[in-house]
């Protein structure tokens, strides 16, 4: 009978677990379920031995420490590698635990993805943590939070960003009219003011730079055999940091109907506003992207200054205009 | 509510294995039907799990699998009660740890939490988010959400749902118009930067989504909610209806995902480098919004009157700028 392969990767996990000393590959594939049944021991088992590669790499994404060890008496000698999961480090530490409300809250949060890998993480952490056997306070209700991650380069990135894989990426920059190749080690991955950036090292430029992913052209290739060492811890929390800083510099005045949508609803992220004049004043971090917002009010919003913005709302509505305009005009 | 569930892929399986060993190891005796409620699964997964877990164990030092070296269940317990109780384990008995990537996908979902009410005592969520942390087997990898400007009126809707209380406030809709509203909330729904409260309204006597950040001078009421248990109270945000308008539009193809939403049906095709898709949406103010928002990305094909209302959307818009000329 097959061997269901949650089966032999179960047993994979208590063998090594059970031994202090670590199991030889050979131990390994004649004795453990899910390999044993298939080992011949007059050799020949390399589909075998690929197998349990996989399954080690599998093992090692859920989180799993499986170690190797070499041997002192034959160092560089594969046959005398020796496997093992140090309980120490596999067991969720004791100062890890939560409490009914936490538990409810990490449900919730689990909930936030929708598709993508996120999601799947999400899931397992869960489980994880269920198995500590603490009852939740009842769920939280009354809330359905949803976070899609719509951009193609999310999932190629993060995965690059967990292995420390360079990645190489068309790249158009606001102003330029190509795209250009970039070559980037990624650090982090964050989502600020609605959009997903990527920081990391740009080899080219040889300096730390952040990227839109929605200005990402085409796929995301990882440069193979180039990894890298860790970035500093907290380096996310740094990059955020900075966007804000820089939407923080960045004001606009603008103009805004009233009884409008526009007043209703960017009135209510002014941080200065004359409602006599119609006038609001709003901190924002990128030119083309809170133009592309801008835009889609329409009449509703005049933008007074500063020029940069203005110019950029005033091309995109005569871009939308004219796209338009064309088979309508001759009937006008 | 129900919820509906992926097949379980491998390393699904096994994590639920490892997690489910120390919950049943500390419950000592457990039913069933407690164990699938407190995994959030099935019955019958837990009884195949269990079942694959009373036949695991180690190869010993004979390579053979002896009875000391395997789990063992109380059978009769389980077969005729469907009780569970581990009476020997083998290996391991406390739950493993997080993931890197796991840990910072929870830790992510929590920032996103951060605008809600219930969490403006940041340092309880910074001490969470320091467990899943110290929970993972190596840092957690580089990903971070920054907190979304939180809209001061979902404390309001939140107490509203909280206390079953009626709640009233002046809306404005897509459309333009403004008026009093007064509705019976059932719950916030989020979808990334746009919050949303889900509410039964008495002015329209139906279901209906109200975006958050076009409602004003709220006011929680002294008056209780109804029974809405009967209500069928739409999963997604988007609901297509028979008045809807379809509308055909060029989009690039990079853009799509951001159609998504709207999209009539699956079917697309190439027209001059771009993608030509059908829309489907409540009315033509909604498009010309959506359309002028994606600039240079979407382009109206039909019907004619369509197209027109965002020419006119937009030429207005530019109108604004009184040192360009209007095409």
């Amino acid at each position: 009978m097959k061997i269901p392969v949650e089966d032999r990767l179960f047993s994979l996990v208590l063998a090594l677990l059970a031994t202090e000393t670590g199991l030889l590959k050979a131990e390994i594939l004649s004795t453990v379920r899910g390999y044993a049944e298939r080992y011949d021991p007059h050799g020949g088992n390399a589909n075998l031995e690929r197998q349990f590669e996989r399954d080690k790499d599998e093992v090692r994404e859920l989180g799993i420490p499986l170690e190797t060890v070499e041997s002192p008496d034959r160092p560089g000698d594969n046959q005398a590698l020796r496997y093992r999961i140090p309980k120490g480090q596999y067991d969720l530490p004791d100062e890890v635990r939560f409490t009914p409300d936490e538990l409810a809250l990490l449900a919730l949060a689990g909930e936030v993805w929708r598709g993508a890998s996120l999601s799947e993480d999400s899931r397992r952490a869960l489980t994880k943590i269920r198995g500590l056997g603490i009852e939740p306070r009842e769920p939280v209700i009354g809330y359905a939070p949803r976070l899609r991650v719509r951009d193609a380069a999310f999932e190629p990135l993060r995965s690059a960003l967990d292995r420390r894989q360079r990645v190489r990426f068309a790249y158009l920059k606001p102003g330029e009219t190509a795209p250009r190749e970039r070559r980037v080690d990624p650090y982090a991955v964050v989502l600020h003011e609605g959009r997903w950036h990527l920081h990391g090292r740009d080899i080219d430029a040889d300096g730390l730079r952040t990227f839109l992913l929605s200005r990402i052209v085409g796929k995301v290739d990882v440069v193979a055999g180039a990894t890298f060492a860790p970035p500093a811890e907290g380096v996310q929390d740094r990059i955020l940091a900075e966007l804000d800083e820089l939407r923080l510099s960045n004001v606009a005045d603008l103009a805004v109907t009233a009884g409008s949508d526009a007043e209703v609803r960017l009135g209510k992220r002014a941080v200065l506003g004359d409602e006599d004049a119609g006038v609001i004043r709003l901190h924002y971090t990128d030119v083309a992207v809170f133009a592309d917002e801008l835009a889609a009010y329409g009449p509703e919003v005049r933008v007074l200054n500063p020029a940069g913005l203005r110019d950029a709302v005033r091309d995109r509505l005569r871009l939308v205009a004219e796209a338009h305009a064309q088979t309508t005009e001759g009937t006008r | 509510m129900t919820q509906r569930r992926a097949p379980l892929r491998a390393p699904d399986k096994l994590v639920f294995l490892l997690s489910l060993v120390p919950y049943l190891i500390e419950q000592q005796v457990v039913t069933v039907a407690e164990a699938a409620a407190h995994f959030g699964s099935t019955d019958d997964q837990i009884r195949d799990a269990v079942r694959l877990i009373a036949m695991s164990g180690l190869p010993g030092d004979t390579g053979t699998y002896q009875s000391n070296d395997l789990f063992d269940i109380d059978w009769d317990a389980f077969e005729e009660h469907d009780e569970i109780v581990i009476v020997h384990h083998v290996a391991i008995d406390e739950a493993p740890r997080l993931a890197a990537r796991e840990a910072a996908a929870l830790i992510a979902g929590l920032q996103y939490l951060a605008a809600l009410p219930e969490n403006a005592d940041s340092s309880a969520l910074a001490s969470l988010m320091a467990k899943l942390r110290a929970g993972a087997s190596a840092t957690p990898s580089g990903l971070a959400i920054a907190e979304p400007a939180a809209d001061s009126s979902l404390a309001l809707i939140r107490q509203a749902i909280t206390g079953g209380r009626q709640l009233e406030f002046d809306y404005l809709n897509a459309r333009g118009e403004a008026g009093r509203r007064r509705s019976d909330p059932l719950r916030i729904v989020s979808q990334d930067a746009d919050w949303y409260l889900q509410a039964y309204c008495h002015t329209r006597e139906d279901v209906r989504n109200f975006r958050v950040d076009r409602m004003s001078e709220l006011e929680v009421l002294d008056l209780p909610v109804g029974d809405h248990g009967d209500l069928d109270v739409p999963e997604t945000l988007f609901q297509g209806s028979s008045s809807d308008l379809d509308v055909v539009v060029d989009v690039a193809a990079e853009a799509l995902p951001l159609l998504a939403d709207y999209l009539a049906d699956s079917s697309t095709q190439e027209v001059d480098g771009r993608l030509r898709v059908t829309l489907r949406l409540a009315h033509v103010h909604g498009l010309k919004r959506l359309v002028a928002g994606l600039p240079g990305l979407v382009t109206v094909v039909a019907p004619a009157d369509a197209r027109q209302v965002v020419a006119e959307w937009a030429a207005s818009g530019l109108q604004g700028y009184d040192d360009v000329s209007v095409p």
